[in-house]
């Protein structure tokens, strides 16, 4: 039990990971943080975006509900 | 001021935003406190109530500050937003160096995108190293070194602490999500507004430690930093205007230009980030002197005495004059006079009194030299009042009106209002500020 739901956490966490590094980075990394200079703001995100997004919140639910399980699982 | 606030509630574009980026936060915040799979969260609490009693608190100075406590308590999102900073810290610097990442930053907004990119792999492969680095460090017991307890529950479990390595990635890699839906669809820049929130959370249990500990204190740390915060907005909003008059064209038969309007160059132009810099670097001698602890070489002594605390002459110099280099260094990265005078050349525009091209980009550096001197001094300054206080009052370093925190919070917070109000003045004119 323990052991299935480790593995299953990995292979979530590896996923997440890998979804978040599709996404387009938004923001201009540093210089747009703690007030320098301005961002640009175009909105409107593509079908693909909204697709990933989906998939991205649902990998994140069970990422999330794996932790907490692992976590209840593992108390002393 | 509250009418504003009710205004904004009642728009409703500004209302999901706001909604939006709370939700966020609290998702944030969540993840924060959630502990790791395998932490024994008992002997863990007992061990962080140790370290904070005790003088080892403040090893992780920068690191925790932005993890809001997260860190210590090896939770989810443990490594908070500190990854993705060093990472753009990394890049910011290697584009002075490289020519391709110059040439990428040169291309405008897809070489920007690209770039940023890169930060987001680099931020994944920091987040692996130090995920590694923090549990191997709570394995061996070394991340409470007065602690006799265990904080795993099972030390020995190789395949249960990769678990945890990969939980702690995937969790800055959220993080960075999350920084990024705010924003995409909130309001203010996500990332700033995650290390505010990390700062502003461990505010209230700071000021009661202070309280409890002495009621004297407490009044003497709350005059000090409303006055402390006040000459921070007061700072951080001076700006020098520079008049620009665009010259009138006809193109066909309509008339364009012949607007004044100015360039406005802020007493501090580089913001938080010079502080951020030093602090990472003079974090090195610490590292240094706990990795060679034992040795009595002369220059690792020397470094131990005079550059791993705070309180010494030495360090304090040091810390000022760092902060110094790194604002002028990392004002003429990102402002470059040349460029906005040629900008202004094509499109007709000049200073008056100045001619276009090389004159005005001289006239430009020359203001903004000048103009830097007071802004680098005031970020010394303010960066040195906790040092400062620590040598003196014996107050604890995590001091809460500390320069880092107040000059964080009160940058970001003043960007987020003026964003809210811009998006406010799409429909009626008045704002918080006046």
């Amino acid at each position: 039990m323990e052991l299935g739901i480790s593995i299953a956490l990995i292979l979530a966490s590896l996923l997440m990971i890998l979804l978040v590094l599709m996404h387009k980075g938004k923001g201009g990394g540093l210089s747009d943080m703690f007030g320098g200079g301005f961002s640009s703001n175009f909105g409107g995100s593509s079908v693909v975006e909204r697709n990933l997004d989906r998939l991205t919140v649902i990998t994140g639910i069970i990422w999330l509900v794996c932790i907490v399980a692992l976590g209840l699982l593992l108390r002393p | 001021m509250l009418t504003a606030f009710t205004r904004a509630f009642r728009t409703p574009d500004l209302r999901k935003k706001l909604l939006f980026t709370l939700g966020i936060i609290a998702l944030f915040r969540l993840g924060s406190v959630l502990p790791t799979p395998g932490v024994h969260v008992e002997n863990l609490a007992a061990c962080f109530d140790q370290a904070r009693s005790g003088e080892t608190g403040n090893i992780y100075g920068m690191v925790q500050l932005f993890s809001g406590g997260a860190l210590l308590k090896l939770s989810v999102f443990a490594l908070g937003i500190m990854p993705y900073i060093t990472a753009s810290i990394i890049l910011q610097l290697l584009v002075v160096v490289i020519p391709r990442l110059e040439a990428l930053k040169k291309e405008g907004q897809a070489g920007q995108t690209k770039i940023t990119q890169y930060t987001r792999y680099l931020t994944i492969g920091l987040a692996v190293l130090q995920s590694t680095a923090f549990i191997a460090l709570a394995r061996t017991g070394q991340l409470f070194p007065n602690c006799q307890q265990d904080v795993l529950l099972d030390p020995d479990n190789i395949f249960g602490i990769v678990t945890m390595v990969v939980i702690m990635t995937a969790g800055t890699s959220v993080i960075m999500w999350l920084g990024e839906l705010i924003t995409d669809r909130g309001v203010g820049n996500g990332m700033s507004i995650l290390i505010f929130t990390q700062i502003v959370a461990v505010f209230p249990s700071e000021l009661a430690n202070i309280f409890q500990a002495n009621k004297f204190t407490f009044a003497i740390v709350m005059v000090v930093g409303v006055f402390m915060i006040a000459a921070v907005v007061f700072v951080e909003q001076g700006q020098r205007r520079i008049p620009v008059q665009y010259a009138k064209r006809m193109v066909g038969r309509r008339m364009y230009g012949g607007t004044s309007t100015y360039i406005p160059l802020k007493v501090n132009q580089a913001g938080i980030i010079p502080v951020i810099f030093a602090s990472s670097l003079l974090y090195l001698p610490q590292l240094i002197t706990s990795l060679f602890s034992t040795s009595d070489n002369m220059v690792i002594q020397w470094i131990s005495q005079n550059l791993a605390t705070g309180d010494t002459p030495i360090y304090m110099a040091t810390f000022f004059l760092l902060i110094v280099f790194f604002t002028y260094f990392y004002v003429s990265i990102t402002f470059n006079p040349a460029e906005v005078a040629d900008n202004m050349k094509k499109y007709g525009g000049f200073i008056p009194g100045i001619r276009p091209g090389r004159p005005t980009a001289e006239y430009l550096n020359f203001v903004l030299t000048r103009l830097t001197a007071p802004g680098a001094l005031y970020l010394g300054l303010i960066s040195m009042v906790p040092i400062v206080a620590l040598a003196v009052a014996g107050a604890s370093q995590n001091f809460p009106f500390g320069g880092t925190s107040i000059l964080i919070m009160v940058g970001v917070g003043l960007d987020t209002v003026k964003q809210i109000e811009s998006q406010l003045q799409q429909r009626n004119y008045e704002g918080f500020l006046r």
